[in-house]
């Protein structure tokens, strides 16, 4: 039933998605015959500097969660940009049967190309790019409890001695699409998502890791990761160039 | 300006979608969690043979406190093997086997009950996130109460230092 709606909403929203892109397509040829004028417009080139809001108040909203990113890019040409994030993550993960707490810091590094033709004047993105995170974390499980189909015996056997496990690291890779607006003279607000593939990690003795900072929660199934931003960012402009 | 933020109304709204729709954290019934120990009656005639040899009307009862019953599965079963749960917060844990279990006409309780003593050291081993941990027993020694009238004749680990990891193998054999 719920992944009847899930489907439904995905549908829908990519119906949506796509009409969208169609006005902006039909728009913006309209827009490419009234620019024979003569007037140059230049863009501005600079170091772009800001942080992430969705971290932020998920600090305040979730007692399970402590985190922030900051994050940064610099345009190297008219598409390209290099990009990177740092943050810090506190994640408590809490079930039937564990009780862990996450703590640690990541860095990500990548290019971004914007592929959205801007109309005259305007500065905004439109982007995909690649990343390659890295993470130091420690795991502390406070408690854990033994699972029992038979529960003949009950209760089964809990323990809350709490175990750390730290100086553990993971390294991956993860694609990102997004979107960057200026609101005001170099204001940016932007909203991105992240798609990550685990490609090392240590995990702990006779335990997993079920968060790690940066590339988020863990899967059973495989070493996917998914992640969102909500970030905010203030354009430093270096020099203005030509388009 | 204002097509962009008709782009990310469709945005918000996949972002929300894929964040509602996290995999379900249930233990799945198929992952091998906390193993019983699995016992096989066999005929004392021939120990070198290994004859499997039905118990009749075999009623299990653990011994603990809160007393937990008749154990789900075997009141009175004519059957040539048992798999018994093992308490995870002990050491050992004590059953009652009483074979032939039946009621005369008054109401008296006939059959011969023999009471076994399981010990074991515990190691708790990690599942996974759904499922937690699991306990796995090491050193599993049964012993048998002498009551001076036991139908369990002999008992026999099928290793040495006999672990309880999983069910499918037999631990031990109880010849009678």
């Amino acid at each position: 039933m719920k992944m009847t709606y899930t489907i439904k909403y995905i549908i829908n929203s990519l119906a949506i998605l796509l009409v969208f892109c169609a006005t902006t397509q039909a728009q913006n040829d309209s827009i490419i015959s009234a620019k024979t004028d003569s007037i140059k417009h230049k863009e501005s080139y600079g170091l772009r500097l800001g942080g992430d809001l969705s971290k932020l108040i998920r600090s305040f909203i979730d007692d399970e969660y402590k985190g922030f990113e900051i994050n940064a890019d610099y345009r190297l040409s008219k598409k390209w940009y290099v990009a990177g994030e740092f943050g810090v993550e506190d994640k408590t993960t809490i079930n039937d049967y564990l009780n862990v707490d996450t703590k640690g810091s990541y860095f990500k590094a990548g290019v971004d190309y914007n592929a959205y033709e801007n109309w005259y004047g305007m500065e905004n993105m439109l982007y995909g790019g690649f990343r390659v995170g890295a993470s130091t974390f420690s795991q502390t499980l406070n408690s854990y409890g033994v699972y029992s189909q038979n529960q003949y015996w009950t209760p089964q056997f809990t323990s809350s001695e709490g175990k750390e496990f730290s100086g553990l690291s993971a390294i991956w890779g993860e694609f990102i699409i997004g979107i960057k607006a200026e609101v005001l003279n170099n204001l940016y607000v932007g909203l991105n998502a992240q798609f990550k593939y685990m490609m090392t990690q240590d995990q702990p003795d006779n335990f997993e890791n079920l968060y790690i900072p940066g590339f988020h929660k863990t899967y059973d199934s495989g070493g996917f990761g998914f992640g969102y931003g909500y970030s905010i960012s203030y354009l430093i402009p270096f020099y203005k160039k030509n388009k | 300006m204002k097509n962009i933020k008709l782009i990310i109304i469709p945005v918000i709204v996949t972002f929300l979608t894929f964040l509602s729709c996290e995999k379900d954290d249930i233990c799945s019934e198929t992952t091998e969690t906390t193993p019983s120990l699995h016992v096989a009656f066999y005929d004392v005639n021939f120990t070198s043979t290994d004859t499997p040899k039905n118990v009749t009307r075999l009623r299990v009862t653990g011994i603990g406190d809160p007393d937990p019953g008749v154990l789900s599965g075997y009141d009175a079963i004519t059957s040539k093997e048992a798999y018994l749960p093992l308490k995870t917060t002990e050491n050992s844990t004590q059953y009652i086997l009483h074979r032939n279990y039946r009621f005369d006409d008054n109401g008296v309780v006939l059959g011969n009950p023999d009471t076994i003593t399981i010990s074991y050291v515990r190691k708790e081993i990690y599942v996974s996130r759904a499922c937690g941990y699991k306990t796995i027993f090491e050193n599993v020694v049964i012993t048998v109460e002498d009551d001076g009238d036991k139908w369990i004749q002999l008992v026999q680990a099928v290793n040495d230092n006999q672990t309880v990891e999983n069910e499918n193998d037999i631990h031990y054999k109880i010849y009678h």
